[in-house]
């Protein structure tokens, strides 16, 4: 009777030794010809992004599709859905830690490193969209002979600079805490000396030590603690980008909470995205279970009404405010030349996602898939919308323009997408891709050791 | 100055919490239990104190907000006051941002500086006990055999009570 | 050419405002909306000594462009090409720009001269974040070239989109043209942000003129490159803080006001009321 009471995520009647096996089994047996070739198609993509980051500060902005009215689009459009995409997996990490929710411990391992990942892809932007970006370190208040010349602490992008700076290190801090353990697991099971070495170094002589457990156990509710404002503070910084300045269709309070529910959306339906695959292909679907793609749908679903009220509310208040620049730009995103962008923006986003309203569909993994991809589709195009529909058509007529990315804009953005693969790819290969312990710690505690129904 | 440890082995979380629990009550010494993942009620039937890891939290985020707010101050009202778009030269509003974000990256790294210094968690460390199998499956009681009253006969009993499953004798820093 | 400026109807923008000789003698602030004193969360900035100020008479502007050319030649703005314009990237610090109203069959246009408007609470001062633009104590908005990153977020937040980026490196050593350029003014490297900066060369040797012969600058001892060029003197250039300079009296006529003034940015160009030498047919509802 109790165990019917508990809530059962772990298919398959698992042991913690049956876990060990099962999550190390990807790493000891070496990459398959899959592995490989999405490795390969990764670094392609990559390398193609690449080159057109090169030739972009070879040569100057110019080579984007830019122009005197419009100054941001692809560049800063990709930096924040990259920080967008990332918050899910502090989302996941922290924010359901002190909510004590137990499924996320089969996937807060991938989705953490997701966020460091999509991070590190994200943080391109700010460098690269810079006219001089040799001169970047020009953002951190150093001392120096020009005065001291400090920084503008007046401006938000400075205030990104200390904020994704910030989210970058305690994510990697928080994720390299969390995985220490498993280092342990693995360089205990190491069959090879190398391997055996390197786990070794890296899991800094863990032994499983009740002792050290209740000081680490603290200290990762310190970090979750810390790390839930943390992403908050973040995506409300990048929302200040906009909200702070006086263009309407930018200047909006709502923004803050708008972009944070923005970033679980993306980010979210990133993590279902990977998933979805990686289970499959690595022999996690006892651990990643039917029943964790559900709770992931249900929040999507969640914050998708929320990204809707956020889009109906902001149409409303530019109506009932009366100002005629305000009330422009929204009948121009939904009726001028780039509307197309903003209904692509409302159907995967808004209409979309409202399938998951049915438990039936929730099942079908490969329509959560196919709307996971469509969503972060959406996603991209939110940003989009509101950076470049608010600045072509803004106060002064004389400077409306319209906007179209040039190949080397959009060969950037997809070497942003190979970055992230090729870097899930290879932490898929040498990292366990799912918390080991955590995931022991929530296995029926009763049938430790024995097996039986669960 | 070595001891000699007595460890135990067992295949349930249940088991090493009665065990930890008999032995304190009858006297020995518990010098650690590694466990593949902190067990609930292993802390109580050890007897370990509460982890104070809040206040290096507290201790390290508290002067760094201190220190950014002031630092910014500074900057932008005393050492170079510039106008910036009409704004008075102290615009406090404007330091919360970087002044919270300085705050979180200090009290963060500072909790976890602490962690693995406290616990001598350091690159290349070697292990000071022997793998019984505590990060895969195996919950590992460890008591400390020289220097107290240890009666290997009446700990075994009270072991194979709690279904030991293996049990092995060493000194302490030798893996 | 679109007949209103608007495309929202009953949506108007009165960014240019004109009226008619027979309105202008009934009430001389006709076609002119009072504009309220700006707001301000915190004490203001006090300038003593000089503040730079302009004023620009829509009546006298032609819309001939010279005021344009002289911009380009005394700053060495660079040229960038068919091609570059093409892809709206001119880098006109000072642009025409022309409001058209279409008034029984019959077209009018006001041409209004647009720079950057030295806002006193400027956007684009708030958001740079290496301190490349600030406001000099004598209320000019001051672009530092060397210290601009090129982030553009300053350009991005300029409500009157008077800032030009260097999209390219468009000026080339070697060149022979490089012996028309002004030696008093920096030549931009790719990744900078320029735009207009009342010819501060020309204030700075006015200055030192002044100073060196032991006198105060006086009213029309400045002339930037514009407003030296205008044909019509519709380019009025000036110290706000003397009260009897030109600019200030034009300051305290009815016929004065401020672009996008409602934004509280503290514009420190303002603009005169086009008024139109005929009967009937000019303001109303469609402010141009």
């Amino acid at each position: 009777m109790a165990e019917a009471l508990q809530e059962v995520w772990i298919r398959g009647g698992k042991t913690a030794a049956r876990v060990t096996a099962d999550v190390c089994a990807p790493i000891e047996r070496g990459p398959t010809a899959l592995w490989y070739g999405a490795f390969a198609a990764s670094v392609s993509v990559f390398l193609v992004g690449a080159c057109a980051m090169a030739y972009t500060l070879s040569t100057g902005i110019g080579t984007w599709g830019l122009n005197r009215t419009v100054g941001w689009a692809f560049d800063i459009t990709n930096f924040v859905f990259w920080i967008g995409i990332g918050h899910a997996g502090t989302l996941i990490s922290a924010i359901l830690f002190l909510f004590r929710q137990k499924w996320r411990t089969s996937v807060n391992r991938a989705a953490e490193a997701m966020t460091l990942f999509a991070v590190m892809c994200a943080g391109i932007f700010p460098l690269l969209h810079m006219g001089r970006p040799w001169f970047a370190y020009w953002v951190l208040p150093y001392p120096n002979t020009r005065g001291s010349l400090w920084v503008s602490f007046a401006s938000p992008l400075l205030w990104d600079v200390f904020a994704i700076s910030t989210y970058f290190v305690i994510s990697a801090v928080f994720w390299y805490i969390g995985l220490i353990p498993d280092l342990a697991t693995i360089r205990d099971r190491a069959k090879s000396e190398t391997r055996r070495r390197i786990f070794g170094f890296f899991s800094l002589g863990w032994t499983g030590s009740a002792r050290v457990w209740s000081h680490y156990e603290k200290a990762y509710l310190l970090l979750a603690g810390l790390a839930t404002p943390l992403v908050v503070s973040v995506h409300t910084i990048v929302s200040f980008d906009f909200a702070t300045s006086v263009i309407p269709g930018w200047h909006a309070t709502i923004f803050p909470p708008y972009f944070v529910a923005g970033a679980i959306f993306s980010g979210m339906s990133m993590v279902l995205t990977l998933m979805i695959v990686a289970r499959s292909v690595m022999g996690l679907e006892d651990y990643i279970t039917d029943r964790h793609v559900d709770v992931m749908c249900r929040i999507i679903l969640a914050v998708s009404c929320m990204v809707g009220l956020a889009y109906a509310s902001e149409f409303f208040i530019a109506w009932y405010s009366g100002n005629p620049y305000e009330r422009f730009v929204f009948v121009n995103r939904q009726m001028g030349p780039m509307a197309w962008a903003y209904w692509t923006m409302v159907s995967c986003n808004v209409i979309t996602p409202q399938i998951f309203w049915f438990k039936s569909m929730r099942a079908k993994i490969g329509l959560v898939f196919a709307a996971s991809l469509v969503i972060n589709v959406g996603m991209w195009f939110e940003r989009f919308v509101i950076i470049v529909t608010s600045l072509h058509r803004d106060f002064l007529p004389s400077s409306w323009v319209s906007y179209a990315p040039t190949s080397i804009e959009v060969a950037t953005f997809a070497g942003s997408f190979g970055l992230f693969f090729t870097l899930f790819l290879l932490f898929c290969r040498f990292l366990p891709a799912i918390a080991m312990a955590e995931v022991k710690g929530i296995l029926q505690p009763d049938l430790h050791g024995h097996g039986g129904a669960s | 100055m070595s001891r000699t440890l007595f460890a135990a082995s067992f295949a349930r979380e249940a088991d090493i919490l009665a065990a930890a629990a008999e032995v304190r009550r009858r006297g020995y010494t518990i010098s650690d239990a590694y466990v593949p993942y902190p067990v609930h009620g292993l802390d109580e039937a050890m007897g370990l104190a509460p982890s104070r890891m809040g206040w290096a939290c507290f201790l390290f985020g508290a002067p760094a907000l201190v220190a950014a707010l002031s630092f910014q101050g500074w900057v932008a009202a005393v050492d170079w006051p510039i106008n910036i778009g009409g704004k008075p030269f102290f615009f406090w509003q404007a330091f919360i941002p970087v002044g919270f974000e300085f705050t979180v990256l200090c009290a963060g790294l500072g909790t976890v500086a602490t962690l693995l210094l406290t616990q001598g968690l350091l690159p290349g460390r070697r292990r000071a006990v022997p793998d019984m199998g505590a990060t895969d499956d195996r919950f590992v009681l460890v008591l400390v055999k020289s220097g107290t009253a240890f009666d290997a006969g009446e700990a075994m009993a009270v072991l194979r009570d709690c279904r030991v499953v293996e049990t092995r004798e060493f000194l302490e820093g030798a893996a | 050419m679109p007949a209103r400026l608007a495309s929202v109807p009953g949506e108007t923008r009165d960014i240019v405002r004109e009226t008619t000789i027979s309105e202008h003698r009934k009430d001389p602030s006709s076609g002119n909306e009072p504009q309220r004193k700006h707001q301000s969360v915190w004490p203001e900035h006090v300038y003593e000594g000089h503040r730079w100020g302009m004023a620009v008479d829509l009546g006298a502007c032609t819309g001939c462009s010279a005021c344009v050319v002289s911009c380009q030649a005394e700053n060495n703005v660079p040229v960038v090409g068919k091609d570059e314009v093409g892809r709206k990237r001119d880098m006109s610090w000072l642009r025409i720009d022309r409001y058209y109203a279409d008034r029984d069959g019959d077209t009018d246009v006001v041409f209004q001269p647009m720079m950057c408007q030295q806002c006193g609470n400027a956007p684009c001062e708030t958001v740079c974040p290496v301190l490349a633009t600030m406001h000099s104590t004598e209320g000019l908005n001051q672009q530092i070239y060397n210290r601009c990153v090129g982030t553009r977020y300053c350009a991005n937040n300029c409500p009157y989109k008077t800032r030009r980026f260097n999209w390219f490196q468009y000026q080339e050593e070697g060149r022979l043209s490089n012996l028309a350029l002004n030696p008093d003014v920096t030549v931009r490297m790719r990744g900078v942000m320029e735009k207009c900066t009342f010819c501060i060369q020309r204030i700075q040797e006015a200055k030192f003129e002044a100073k060196g012969q032991g006198r105060a600058v006086r009213d029309g001892d400045i002339r930037p490159a514009c407003a030296q060029s205008c044909p019509a003197q519709a380019i009025v250039f000036g110290d706000v803080n003397d009260p009897k300079s030109r600019v200030s009296q034009l300051r305290k006529d009815p016929r004065h006001y401020r672009v996008l003034a409602e934004l509280n940015v503290e514009p420190s160009v303002g603009y005169m009321v086009k008024v139109r030498g005929r009967t009937a047919g000019a303001g109303g509802p469609e402010h141009g």
